[in-house]
């Protein structure tokens, strides 16, 4: 009751000038709301709807025909199930790729930031690959990797012939190699976004700090990079994300998730689950599992960047 | 590597010559970076003009795989698909996230502040999340195996980060102007139309680059939705092709090279809108 009324009392000013507005602003609430509708049902019917459609999917044993409700218990189960530890462990050693996919950037941007003759033309070279399908990429890595590939050849020519191996044949050496396809992939974007960070740097400051004696690394270390933390969590979380929702293309061309589950991720398993063995029920509950990892690396996102960042809101 | 040799430079007294070298030395690394990747690009040109055999020996050159590859491939046609799902879906985006951007940045209404953030907040759904339900619904609706199905699909996940950004934008438009606008009496429908959109075309240009090439470069939404050869997208093609046992690789690699080519003109033309798009995502 009490909260009400303070409530109430501390919304009054608005309220007056609102209705001094009048109809004015009664047609812009209608207005608003007519042209926010058509996102809103998009949104909703699309991308909300189906979401409870899947949970609710998730816990039963439908199989394109036939039904049964388990309820909660079924994501209990999937929990005993190896395969499912085995897609997830894929996963988490993909994650691995993270910091090649961060670090490498940082590297080129460093060097672009230099700005030497002609750095917008490599500025473009290194952003290229950001255009193209992951498809076509996935195409080129497999002859990249095959036994007569360019990966063997110049292991040999460099003295390591005897590491020469059909690298997607094998469970292990299959997700390294994707793991490197995928950082490869992600080199323009996270290029661009640090690149972009660099240029909105105050080079008196930089400057300021090599006269106070530090060395470049010191600067880099001490001054840029601190300078850059926004942008290295942006490009950390894009990154992250595409290694959890992005690489089907790439497994799809390039291994079909195999050999064996060899690199099967949890995207993967949710399309081979639904589209190759029937099963649409537990292929819902694997989607929903990585909905929550994507969501709670959303969270963590928010409440990092938040702190600073609340204005821009 | 470089970030060392940079260390090692006494910035102060750091002679012309040390400079000059260490110049050389940045522009070695940064060919060698260039040369790895461009090497997909090469690799594909250089061995889609050679036969099986020709590819086998990675010996000499030809044409005839190209002829192959039309032969396997209805390029002509899965372009044109490609084209027309973009298109369509890239204009509803644009349709829909460029009112809703409007209205949640300068109409705010009751509620249209935890509304926008749901909005925002549906770029977190991965698409293989949804999947099996949309693939439901859409079939019971019999927009399967049609373009209105994948473009439906690509229009709502495009729809949350498009919005997002046009928000963005409409928030750096002056107040001033909406009010003047609606004081003339031009209505909220016509001040959205006249006034707000025009000044958004770059806003719109850097959605459509990205839709266009996140969308002519997607597989899994064409691979479940248009499953007809008679509608699928390129990139549905080219893995299909890929999957197959009697495939030739050079006619392979030559459709890729040729599926990349649009989205790399696109690229060409309009990276300054990819890029402002990409770091666009930070709110800054």
């Amino acid at each position: 009751m009490t909260a009400t009324v303070t409530d109430r009392s501390a919304r009054a000013p608005s309220h007056r000038s609102r209705r001094r507005a009048g109809p004015l602003a009664r047609r812009r609430r209608r207005a608003g709301i007519l042209l926010s509708i058509p996102a809103i049902v998009v949104v909703l019917s699309l991308l909300f709807i189906p979401i409870g459609q899947a949970v609710y999917y998730s816990m039963t044993t439908w199989d394109g025909i036939t039904s049964t409700w388990i309820g909660p218990q079924a994501y209990v189960s999937v929990l005993h199930d190896p395969t499912f530890w085995r897609v997830l462990e894929n996963n988490a050693l993909l994650l691995l790729a993270v910091p090649f996919a961060l670090g490498i950037p940082l590297i080129l941007a460093t060097l672009l930031n230099e700005h030497v003759r002609g750095w917008r033309v490599f500025r473009s070279v290194y952003f290229l690959p950001t255009a193209i399908s992951w498809v076509v990429i996935g195409v080129v890595a497999v002859q990249f990797f095959a036994y007569n590939g360019l990966l063997n050849h110049l292991l040999a020519l460099i003295g390591l012939g005897s590491l020469r191996t059909d690298m997607l044949a094998g469970e292990r050496t299959a997700l390294l190699a994707l793991g490197i396809t995928f950082i490869f992939s992600m080199i323009g974007t996270n290029t661009i976004i640090f690149l972009t960070g660099m240029a909105t740097l105050d080079p008196a400051l930089l400057e300021a700090a090599r006269v106070d004696g530090l060395n470049g690394r010191q600067v880099f270390l001490h001054v840029t990079l601190p300078l850059l933390r926004r942008f290295v969590q942006f490009a950390f979380v894009i990154t992250v994300i595409s290694a959890f929702s992005a690489l089907f293309s790439l497994i799809f061309v390039m291994t079909n998730g195999g050999p064996g589950y060899g690199t099967t991720t949890l995207e993967f398993f949710v399309y081979q689950s639904a589209f190759s063995l029937g099963q649409f029920g537990t292929a819902a509950l694997y989607g929903i599992i990585l909905f929550v990892i994507m969501a709670v690396v959303g969270l963590v996102q928010l409440s990092v960047i938040r702190p600073e960042d609340g204005s821009s809101w | 590597m470089t970030i060392q040799s940079t260390a090692r430079r006494p910035v102060l007294t750091g002679t012309r010559g040390r400079k000059t070298a260490r110049r050389i030395a940045l522009f070695v690394v940064m060919v060698v970076a260039a040369i790895v990747m461009l090497y997909p690009f090469y690799y594909m040109l250089n061995n889609a003009f050679r036969t099986a055999a020709q590819f086998d020996q990675q010996i000499g050159h030809s044409v005839s795989s190209w002829g192959r590859l039309f032969q396997d491939l209805p390029v002509a046609r899965e372009f044109l698909n490609s084209t027309l799902i973009c298109v369509v879906a890239i204009v509803i985006i644009l349709a829909v996230s460029t009112t809703a951007g409007f209205a949640f940045a300068k109409l705010r209404f009751g509620g249209s502040g935890v509304i926008f953030l749901m909005v925002v907040a549906a770029m977190m759904v991965p698409l293989q999340s949804i999947i099996i339900p949309e693939y439901v619904n859409l079939a019971r609706l019999g927009l399967v195996n049609t373009y209105a199905g994948a473009i439906l699909v690509y229009a709502a996940l495009g729809t949350p980060f498009a919005t997002f950004l046009m928000a963005t934008h409409y928030r750096g438009i002056s107040d001033d102007l909406i009010e003047a606008a609606i004081i003339d009496g031009l209505g909220y429908g016509r001040t959205f139309l006249r006034i707000a959109l025009p000044l958004s075309i770059p806003a719109m240009a850097t959605v459509a680059v990205l839709q266009f090439i996140q969308i002519w470069d997607d597989l899994l939404v064409g691979l479940l939705f248009l499953q007809n050869p008679q509608q699928r997208p390129i990139t549905v093609g080219l893995a299909a092709l890929a999957a197959g046992r009697s495939t030739s690789i050079p006619a392979l690699l030559g459709g890729s090279f040729l599926s990349a080519v649009p989205a790399i003109v696109v690229y060409l033309i309009f990276q300054r809108y990819l890029v402002k798009g990409l770091t666009l995502g930070m709110g800054k």
